[in-house]
């Protein structure tokens, strides 16, 4: 069930949910599939690392912002995919125990000129750690389609 | 103990590319991923997802990029001595991946700036396209990597 539109992003809405945690388990289990770097794979190695022990692969950290996005609010929405992202930045390395937040920040919306009943949202997303710090930010476009008249 | 050869920041030379196959994504694992992390109708619900604007299921974008960081992974950055990436940019899903889609890599190294700051280090900067059976462009992304020069 659709509950928001296009029309309900405006410029200035916010949304913040969470926190989720990894665990260790959780952060080898998603690096061995999809970025075995050590650092990610191996408590022991990762130790030694610049990083000073296991850290989350970046890519399991945005995972984690789209599933507490889509937990959130967006499988209620119209949303019907996103073009792409820009300036995603790995700003702080995330370790096993950390509880993460999501933040969800409207900078711009659009309707589309092409295609009347659609338009284009611009987000800032983060992720936020324990200590207030942003530990992922990227800025993400999505298409809603448009509220139908009543 | 001995380890593959390992691979510096002088081995990321401008101009330099390289092709991999990846996989072909079939239905059951284009809905596992989504399901734990991107459990959007679309990528979780084949009969509904005829329904929306891509007219059938497709994988989720994160599916995709997650696909390309272990090729990466596989073709050179656990033999590379790096330091991590600060980001990517131009993230861009272009065409929808669906069930069946054969994936295939190409990465392009486009910078190589020695550190100024730490002169053990530089950044890569590379562009990865993914493209499918029809050689048809599904997504696009820059990313900059970290790695310790060669010793000597």
């Amino acid at each position: 069930m659709i509950k928001y539109w296009f029309e309900d992003f405006t410029p200035g809405w916010t949304f913040e949910n969470g926190p989720r945690t990894l665990t260790a388990e959780e952060i080898v289990a998603f690096a061995r599939e999809w970025d075995p770097q050590h650092f990610h794979t191996d408590p022991e190695r990762a130790r030694a690392s610049p990083f000073g022990g296991l850290i989350a692969s970046g890519w399991q950290t945005a995972a984690v912002a789209m599933r507490l996005m889509c937990d959130g609010y967006l499988l209620e929405t119209s949303c019907v995919g996103s073009p792409g992202i820009d300036e995603l930045r790995f700003l702080k390395p995330v370790y096993p125990g950390n509880p993460l937040r999501f933040r969800s920040t409207v900078l711009d919306a659009a309707a589309s000129k092409t295609k009347p009943n659609r338009g284009t949202v611009t987000f800032r997303w983060e992720v936020i750690n324990q200590n207030g710090e942003v530990v992922l930010s990227m800025i993400g476009k999505q298409l809603f389609l448009r509220r139908p008249a009543a | 103990m001995t380890r593959a050869k390992k691979l510096y920041f002088e081995d990321f030379v401008p101009g330099l590319v390289r092709e991999l196959d990846g996989p072909t994504l079939t239905r059951d694992e284009i809905v596992e991923f989504a399901s734990r992390y991107d459990p959007q109708y679309f990528h979780v619900d084949e009969v509904a997802a005829k329904d929306s604007p891509f007219g059938g299921l497709v994988a989720s974008g994160w599916q995709t990029v997650a696909i390309t960081m272990r090729l990466i992974c596989d073709a050179y950055l656990v033999e590379a001595v790096s330091h991590g990436s600060p980001g990517v940019d131009e993230v861009r899903w272009t065409r929808p991946v669906r069930p069946g889609d054969r994936l295939k890599l190409r990465m392009t190294v486009l910078e190589a700036k020695p550190s100024r700051s730490k002169p053990d280090r530089g950044t890569v900067l590379h562009r990865w396209e993914v493209f499918n059976q029809h050689g048809e462009l599904v997504m696009h992304m820059q990313g900059y990597g970290m790695f310790a020069r060669r010793p000597t």
